[in-house]
C-alpha cells in the first residue's frame, strides 16, 4: 500500500497546522470524545452565532488523520448550517465507508476528499471519524435545545 | 533474565502514525496500549510503538528500524 495516499499532502499540511484548534471560552455545547483503544481524544465547542451558523473549535491529541480530520471538518462546517452539516457529514461517512471505492465528491467535501485513502485503511476509519462523531452528538443537542 | 521487547514513544508523532509508517518500510512494531492502559496513563503518553526482538533478529534489522523512525521524523515534520 501506498503510504502517500493515506497521508495526503493535506493531510500532513492540516496536522502540522490546524485550523480552529484551540476552544473558545464562549461556547453553547461542549462534547468530549475518546477512543479509548488507540488514546485518540478530542473536545469540541460549539456556538450559535445567532445567524444560523455553528462556529467550532475544537482540542485534542491524537495521530495525524484523527487531528488533520477534525482540522479539516472545523473548517469545512464552522460556515454551514446544522442542516447542511449533517448533509456533509454524511458524505464523509459514505466515503469513509467506501473501502476505496468512492474518491469523494469535492463539491461538497473540499478538502475533506483528501481522506478517501484512509478508507482503505481499516483500522484508521475510526481516526478520520472522531471529530465528525463528536460535532454530530454536539449539533444534535444544539438543534434539541432550540425546539 | 533477559528480554527483547522495546517500547518506545517518539516525540511529535503519535504511536499509530509510526506503526502505519514502519510498516510500509517492511517493519513490524506493534503499536497502542498493549493491554497496560494504566501504565501509559502513569508514562503520560497516550499510546507507544514496541519493537518486539528474537532469535531471528539481526543487527541489520536493527539498524533499517533506526534509520525509519528518523525517515518518519522527516515525514511527519518532527525533525
Amino acid at each position: 500500500m501506498q503510504l502517500d495516499n493515506l497521508y495526503q499532502e493535506v493531510i500532513l499540511d492540516h496536522y502540522k497546522r490546524p485550523e480552529n484548534k484551540g476552544l473558545a471560552s464562549k461556547y453553547d455545547v461542549q462534547v468530549h470524545h475518546n477512543n479509548p483503544s488507540c488514546g485518540d481524544d478530542i473536545t469540541l465547542n460549539l456556538k450559535d452565532d445567532g445567524a444560523g451558523h455553528l462556529a467550532i473549535t475544537w482540542d485534542g491529541v491524537g495521530c495525524a488523520i484523527s487531528m488533520a480530520s477534525a482540522s479539516v471538518m472545523s473548517d469545512l462546517l464552522s460556515d454551514k448550517s446544522p442542516e447542511e452539516a449533517v448533509h456533509i457529514s454524511n458524505e464523509f461517512l459514505a466515503l469513509m465507508q467506501s473501502k476505496g471505492s468512492l474518491a469523494g465528491d469535492e463539491t461538497i467535501l473540499e478538502d475533506a476528499v483528501a481522506f478517501a485513502g484512509v478508507s482503505q485503511y481499516p483500522a484508521r476509519i475510526k481516526c478520520a471519524l472522531l471529530a465528525w462523531m463528536a460535532y454530530k452528538d454536539a449539533s444534535l443537542q444544539v438543534l434539541n435545545r432550540r425546539r | 533474565m533477559r528480554g527483547g521487547v522495546i517500547s518506545f514513544a517518539v516525540n511529535g508523532i503519535h504511536p499509530h502514525d509510526l506503526g502505519q509508517f514502519l510498516d510500509s518500510h517492511g517493519i513490524a512494531v506493534r503499536t497502542g496500549h498493549h493491554c497496560a492502559w494504566p501504565l501509559n496513563r502513569k508514562l503520560g503518553v497516550a499510546a507507544t510503538a514496541r519493537a518486539s526482538l528474537y532469535l531471528y533478529n539481526t543487527e541489520s534489522d536493527i539498524d533499517a528500524l533506526v534509520e525509519s523512525v528518523g525517515l518518519a521524523e522527516k515525514y511527519f515534520g518532527t525533525k
